[in-house]
This record gives structure tokens, C-alpha cells and sequence, in this order.
């Protein structure tokens, strides 16, 4: 059952640790790439956030103005 | 609260010695196969290479067997794989960027 180990080529080693190596560095790399793109992205929505928000808020102001003069046009006694 | 943190522990102890004869086996092969290359595999590694070279140079790759070819290209295939495990261990994350 117990095989002796294989004695594997110097040159897959070399490939195997070389590209493991190569492949943190790429991936730390390109993470930090991305985060950083990301955070600008954040930073635009938090900003037209902050925009679409007033915006929502206001036509709401607005919209309960209306129906609350709506409602009042409506319980005034009529005069006949 | 205890009692389940002894039991936990116990479960892992015992995991540890049931898994100490496969680990002994992994450990065994991994100090052979998976040790980094040392600088006295230089020769080897440049030896190597030029046969590589050689053999794209004269064509002698043409005349190897299906079974050869085949094998080299998994081999090949696996060596590329290493660079996605550091990848995934460079961005820290299995799948996809976390940002």
C-alpha cells in the first residue's frame, strides 16, 4: 500500500511555487484594485443618494399637502 | 454551555486521532512532493527547460504517444491551477472579489 513518494521534476516544483507566489501577489493586487474603484462607486451613490432622498422627501411633502387640502375641500359643508 | 464546549473538544480530539494516521500519510508524501525548489535543483530545472526548448526546436514533441502528450498537458494544466489557488488566497476570498 505504501508507495514510495514520487520524486516530481524541479521544474513543476519551480512552475507549481513561482505561480502560487505569482497568484497572491495578482490576487492581492487586483483585490486592492477593485476595492478601491469600488469605494469611489460607493461615494457617487452615497452622493446621489443623498440627492434622490431630498427628492423623495419632497414629493412626499408635497403629495400630503394635496391630499390633506383634497380631504378638506371634502368635509367643508357644501353651501347650497 | 460547558458541557457542550468539553464535548466539542473532546469530538476534535478524537477527530484528531482518528485523522492522525491520514495526516501522517499526507505528511509523509508532502515533505517529498511538495517542498519548494531548493537552489541545488537549478541544474535540473535548467536542464529541463532546454530540453523543453530543444524538443520545440527539433519538433521531437510531434512523436511522443497520445498517452505521453495527455499526461503532460495535466500536468501543465495542474502547475496553471496553482496560480488560481494563490489567487484565491491573495484576494481572500473563494469566490468572486469581496469589495
Amino acid at each position: 500500500m505504501s508507495q514510495a513518494p514520487v520524486r516530481v521534476s524541479p521544474l513543476i516544483k519551480l512552475g507549481r511555487w513561482s505561480l502560487l507566489l505569482v497568484g497572491i501577489a495578482y490576487g492581492a493586487a487586483h483585490q486592492s484594485r477593485l476595492s478601491k474603484k469600488e469605494e469611489k462607486v460607493r461615494e457617487i451613490e452615497n452622493q446621489q443618494k443623498a440627492v434622490r432622498d431630498a427628492k423623495l422627501a419632497e414629493e412626499k411633502k408635497r403629495s400630503a399637502e394635496a391630499e390633506a387640502r383634497a380631504l378638506a375641500e371634502l368635509s367643508k359643508p357644501r353651501s347650497q | 454551555m460547558a458541557s457542550v464546549a468539553s464535548k466539542g473538544s473532546g469530538l476534535i480530539n478524537k477527530l484528531l486521532v482518528q485523522a492522525r494516521p491520514q495526516l501522517d500519510v499526507f505528511l509523509k508524501y508532502a515533505k517529498v512532493e511538495l517542498t519548494p525548489p531548493t537552489p541545488a535543483d537549478i541544474p535540473a530545472i535548467r536542464q529541463s527547460i532546454g530540453n523543453i526548448v530543444k524538443s520545440a526546436k527539433t519538433g521531437s514533441y510531434k512523436n511522443l504517444s497520445v498517452k505521453q502528450a495527455w499526461l503532460n498537458t495535466l500536468v501543465t494544466a495542474e502547475v496553471i491551477f496553482w496560480f488560481y489557488i494563490g489567487e484565491c488566497i491573495g484576494k481572500r476570498h473563494l469566490v468572486g472579489y469581496n469589495v
